[in-house]
């Protein structure tokens, strides 16, 4: 997509800002050349309260700051002054769109420092791949199709948010909650599959196979979608290293990473996979990214489905949970989220409680040190839709 | 990756590298050196992925303790380089030259911990917190609970009771359960 | 981009013509059966051991009382606060009872924020009678460990031809398994007739701290040697972690921790930090050295008492040395116990009999006080036929000569009669005689309850049972059958009921269904009876008896005559504990007499 024809009419700004001697843009906001915006801190169009403090020049941004802490809870002190089994409510706040994630992490640090890394029964290890893999596809019903929410395309977010809806219904029966699920538990999990599960779910994976490629009419072949996201919100592929950009993010710019790949977790390694990826590095790349990943894993659910054991034991004999004490020892674990690589940084200190608990999401680097980058120079329009290919979640960035 | 931990625990003089998983080890180093090997990794060895940048207060040892974390995308293998500074006077070389992100973890953690790193962008900066009074929150001595019961209002009509100290109280009220001594203290 | 990406996107319009997928009316839509929504307790099954207040995350949940403690039931009930639960269930997850569990049911609208604090179960609500909602997992999730760890023990044969101890007692790695299954709600407190601080001292084992350990035992159990191997245990029978799986082994617990201190007096002294207690000048004499005797004196010695016990046989240790079987409880432990209690300065004087050699009116004239622990060791007979036999016994009487090592006699058939713990010691003790006489166990012990209804500890009688003896519950004796002046056996008839519809002892008999069991030796163990001979007719007139003869007490254990405090088996019991809970409370109470109620 060039800027030139009938709708790409762009005006030359090279002169504005102007750049000092050091580099830096000259913004001055007497020289009435400049003006401040301020987006959010009510959901600016991501999962999530922050603002963005634009200077813009016309409609063009020339600088853009962050500012988080409107959902600050403090959630990784909490967890310090809990029981390593009381950890798991709390962690799930911090990230909403795939809350289950937080659960796993929380399970695996515990049990890898405890040493019951491998005392966890099968069968709970292909619930908890499961529940993630669901986790995933929620997530990406809501955020495929919101990416062209965006741009006021709407149809695609209400029939995204309805089948995301009857995968909670399936959490529901499974987990006994819709949003957190509080399923995954230090040991294991808690519950086997409800009578009936697999036929239902398999009912709602074939409406999602319909929208699959109703989605692909409505968004990659729709004229408005592609001026809108073509060649917008560019991610280079050097950056990937220099900005530590992850996940699909990170594979729309022709790097794979997939933690499920690179350091498999679970049974990863016992599926049939690939992660899709890109080489554009735009708002485009990275949704059909995200597209093809909905196929991808409504497939890896039909094939967990298919291969996991009938019955089993859902958690491992573990110590009394109320004097359980775990040795001095620290740990990172991290796992492939809908967002890219998400991960925990685990302290023990000998004490029934943990030291430290330190969420690394990939929100912390895309949706501050890349976002900021990635908006000089971009059009105030096309804002909303950067953050929410860089699918930014903020209780993840403050914890 | 033994050989990538031999090469720099006997080119910084390591202490205490352990290897939590056969891809993930944590290595300890002097402050001063501790920017320098992340450099060294980086630019040697190809782990040219910042996961994260993490704090630990060990408030009983009097320092705090600096991870950071990197990943080799070729080799799928991970270094942990901990450094610890003295509690009493926090301040650490800054690493923002290194890769875009580090200057919002080091801002995070001048606010979460008081540890300086003078030199990175907006580190002065508030975080998440505005207003922010007490001690860095962080920090093991910031009491939570203490802090909530200072702000917030507890909710009237709460009470509870130990099952043993209520059984006492109700059926054996009198009855000794400890050993009463005469001793000249 | 072409003019088909116009075009496409109008394809959306199919859907126009189909129903929409929204729910005509979402209020009532029900929830799945394992939803986690409003809190749900069966307040009859709940034991109020707060559990569920301990795993709360949020700090939700209370304990209020709901009705007044009784041993097993400490009478608290959850009491939830919904403005702080997180709905995560963990306290079902842990009840120790499954009372309490989450129902399906979502929707709660009131007008006053102060409603959503509520009991459930007490205060009533619409989903209390819901079936569906979230209970606990299944399989195999549990918060605890539901299995005790299993007790090593010499096997039957190797150990029926002894006596030495064949409980092997628990290593440091199983006691700290065991101890890590309890919750700690401490229900079993107030069941142990002495108050045992028992989480506490689990609780020091899971901290592999033997010194606090012992410190916690020493407050209210001076003899834990021989309480962590003898005791009734009836903490054990209201453990929470029991009532849906093993209880803790609690007596095991009791006995690891004394165990791994070694028998040194001048440790115990340090640890228990007995050193320099200030005497107060006043002098108590006790009578008996049995578990009363030896509570009262080691807790009068600590405050500051001169303690003088007055003990008929040539040892200390009462019926804990001269009743109970040394296989069950070696001669060195009782040792460790009391030697640790002579330490503080306790004295004994072996071989005075009270009443004989001297007189309790001499005991009044020479000390401020009495306390008296004397015990039961009068064998009680069946008076049946034939049983003034020569070789019909008394189970007290062999007990104690085999610890005084006199000869006992020992036939090649035996026939017992009792179903107690002490039918089963003698039953036990003449077997292993029988195997190193004759190299064959043949002995019957028969009671007249029924098997499901034996006073013995269950133990004991699998016990018996892997050593080759013959226990045959149900059947009433009727008579010792005697020729030629020598003991045959003895005749017993099927017993249909023991009790009348007074609840007096009246057994009925089945003569239809008569046994005989052929023994050339009979013994009697059906009970024991005491010997308070030493309270003279002037002292006599002065106290209270009951309908049973046993002399009235306070809560105090004191009599009538307030200088007089009497406990242990005369008064209270038959067991250990309850004999060292009267004599630490009568130590007490000599205190507040002596020195007015200065606690």
């Amino acid at each position: 997509m060039s800027n030139k024809g009938l709708f790409g009419f762009k005006p030359d700004r090279s002169n504005y800002p102007e750049i000092d001697k050091d580099g830096k843009a000259i913004l001055d906001l007497s020289s009435q050349k400049y003006t401040k915006l301020w987006l959010g801190p009510n959901h600016p169009g991501v999962t999530g309260n922050m603002a963005v403090e634009l200077t813009i020049s016309g409609d063009e941004v020339v600088e853009a700051r962050t500012h988080v802490g409107y959902l600050h809870r403090g959630f990784e002190k909490l967890i310090e002054r809990r029981l390593f089994v009381q950890g798991f409510p709390t962690s799930i706040r911090m990230c909403v769109a795939e809350p289950d994630t937080n659960e796993y992490l929380i399970a695996q640090c515990t049990e890898e420092l405890s040493g019951y890394a491998d005392k966890v029964p099968e069968m709970a290890v292909w619930l908890r791949t499961l529940v993630l893999e669901l986790a995933r596809l929620q997530g990406l019903l809501r955020g495929v199709p919101g990416q062209a929410g965006t741009f006021s395309l709407g149809i695609g977010v209400q029939w995204g948010v309805y089948l995301r809806d009857l995968i909670l219904d399936r959490f529901e029966e499974l987990t006994g909650a819709r949003v957190y699920h509080m399923y995954i538990i230090p040991g294991g999990v808690r519950g086997l599959l409800p009578a009936g599960f697999k036929k239902r779910l398999e009912e709602n994976l074939k409406e999602i196979d319909d929208f699959i490629v109703r989605i692909h009419q409505l968004m990659f072949n729709n004229s408005v979608f592609k001026k809108r996201s073509v060649g917008v919100g560019v991610i280079p592929k050097e950056w990937i290293d220099q900005y530590g950009i992850v996940g699909t993010t990170a594979r729309a710019s022709g790097v794979k990473r997939d933690v499920r790949k690179d350091n498999p977790y679970l049974v990863y390694d016992q599926l049939d996979f690939d992660p899709p990826t890109a080489t554009d590095g735009d708002i485009y790349a990275r949704t059909f990214v995200r597209w093809q990943e909905l196929i991808q894993t409504v497939d890896l659910i039909r094939q967990i489905m298919a291969k996991m054991p009938a019955k089993g034991d859902i958690r491992a004999k573990m110590p009394n949970v109320l004097h359980w004490r775990i040795p001095k020892g620290e740990t990172y674990v991290r796992l492939e989220s809908g967002r890219g690589e998400y991960g925990m940084y685990y302290v023990t200190d000998g004490s029934d409680k943990p030291r430290r608990i330190n969420l690394r999401g990939p929100s912390y680097t895309h949706g501050i040190a890349l976002l900021e980058r990635m908006l000089v120079n971009a059009n105030i329009a096309d804002v909303h839709a950067i953050m929410v290919s860089l699918q930014v979640c903020p209780p993840e960035i403050e914890r | 990756m033994k050989a990538i931990v031999q090469e720099i625990t006997e080119k910084y003089n390591l202490q205490n590298a352990v290897f939590q998983r056969d891809n993930m080890a944590f290595v300890e180093v002097e402050k001063k050196f501790a920017i320098d090997l992340v450099t060294f990794l980086k630019d040697y060895h190809q782990f040219s992925h910042f996961v994260m940048m993490s704090c630990v207060d060990w408030i009983e040892d009097g320092q705090f303790q600096l991870l950071y974390l990197l990943h080799n995308p070729a080799l799928k293998v991970d270094i942990g380089i901990k450094t610890y500074l003295n509690r009493t006077e926090p301040v650490m070389q800054s690493a923002h030259h290194l890769w875009k992100q580090i200057w919002t973890y080091q801002r995070e953690i001048k606010e979460a911990f008081g540890i300086d790193f003078p030199g990175s962008p907006n580190v002065d900066e508030n975080f998440v917190l505005e207003g922010w009074t007490e001690i860095p929150h962080m920090r093991r001595d910031f009491d939570t609970a203490a802090y909530s019961e200072k702000t917030y209002f507890p909710r009237e009509g709460r009470f509870t009771h130990d099952p043993a100290t209520y059984m006492r109280e109700k059926l054996y009220p009198n009855q000794p359960v400890t050993a009463k001594k005469n001793t000249n203290e | 981009m072409n003019i088909k990406d116009v075009f496409t996107p109008f394809t959306t319009w199919s859907k126009v013509v189909k129903d929409p997928v929204t729910i005509k009316n979402p209020i009532g839509r029900e929830a799945a059966p394992r939803y986690r929504g409003f809190h749900k307790n069966d307040v009859e099954a709940c034991i109020g051991c707060g559990t569920c207040e301990a795993i709360c995350e949020n700090k939700a949940i209370d304990l209020v009382p709901y009705k007044d403690p009784v041993s097993g039931d400490s009478g608290l009930r959850p009491r939830i606060d919904y403005g702080r639960c997180c709905w995560c269930a963990l306290c079902v997850d842990i009840c120790t009872t499954n009372s309490l569990s989450l129902t399906n049911e979502y929707t709660w609208v009131d007008t006053d924020p102060d409603n959503f604090i509520f009991t459930p179960g007490v205060d009533k609500k619409s989903w209390d009678d819901k079936k569906d909602g979230w209970k606990k997992p299944v399989p195999n999730y549990h918060f605890y460990g539901q299995t005790r760890v299993p007790m090593g023990e010499l096997h039957a044969h190797e150990r029926i031809d002894s006596f030495v101890e064949f409980i092997k007692g628990y290593s440091k790695q199983q006691a700290e398994e065991e101890a890590d299954r309890c919750v700690g709600c401490g229900i079993c407190t107030a069941t142990c007739p002495a108050h045992m601080g028992i989480p506490e001292y689990i609780k020091a084992i899971r901290n592999d701290d033997m010194e606090e350990g012992l410190r916690i035992l020493y407050e209210t159990n001076p003899l834990p040697e021989i309480c962590g191997r003898i005791c009734t245990h009836k903490c054990e029978d209201v453990c929470s972690v029991g009532v849906n799986g093993d209880p803790l082994s609690i007596r095991w617990l009791k006995r690891y921790i004394a165990d791994q201190i070694p028998a040194d007096t001048d440790k115990y002294n340090d640890i228990l930090v007995t050193k320099d207690i200030k005497q107060n000048n006043k002098k108590v004499a006790i009578i008996g050295s049995g578990p009363s005797g030896l509570s009262a004196a080691y807790y009068l010695a600590l405050l500051g008492y001169s303690v003088k016990i007055f003990e008929k046989l040539p040892q200390a240790g009462g019926m804990m040395r001269y009743g109970i079987p040394e296989y069950r409880l070696p001669y060195d432990q009782i040792d460790k116990d009391i030697n640790y209690i002579l330490s503080v300065g306790v004295e004994i004087e072996y071989n005075v009999t009270v009443g004989k050699d001297i007189t309790l009116e001499q005991l009044h004239k020479d000390y401020d006080a009495v306390f008296a622990g004397t015990g039961l060791h009068l064998g009680r007979s069946t008076r049946i036929a034939g049983s003034d036999h020569p070789n019909v016994y008394q189970s007290v009487d062999l007990l104690r000569d085999i610890v005084k090592e006199v000869p006992v006699p020992v036939e090649r058939k035996i026939v017992v009669i009792g179903g107690g713990n002490v039918a089963m010691d003698i039953t036990r003790s003449m077997a292993r005689l029988q195997m190193k006489k004759f190299g064959e166990v043949n002995i019957i012990t028969t009671s007249l309850e029924d098997e499901a209804h034996m006073p013995a500890d269950r133990e004991e009688i699998v016990e018996a049972r892997e050593e080759g003896c013959t226990i045959i519950p149900g059947y009433g004796p009727q008579e010792i059958i005697i020729e030629d002046n020598k003991v045959k056996g003895l005749k017993v008839w099927k017993c249909l009921s023991i009790f009348d519809e007074d609840r007096r002892f009246n057994p009925k008999f089945d003569a239809s269904d008569e046994r005989i069991f052929e023994g050339d030796m009979v013994i009697e163990s059906i009970g024991q009876g005491m010997d308070i001979s030493y309270l003279s007719e002037d002292f006599k007139k002065d106290l209270e008896f009951d309908p049973r003869g046993r002399v009235k007490t306070n809560d105090r254990f004191q009599s009538s005559l307030p200088w007089l405090f009497l406990g242990g088996d005369i008064i209270q019991g038959p067991d250990v504990i309850h004999g060292i809970a009267n004599g630490h409370i009568a130590a007490q109470g000599i205190d507040d007499f002596l020195f007015g109620n200065k606690s």
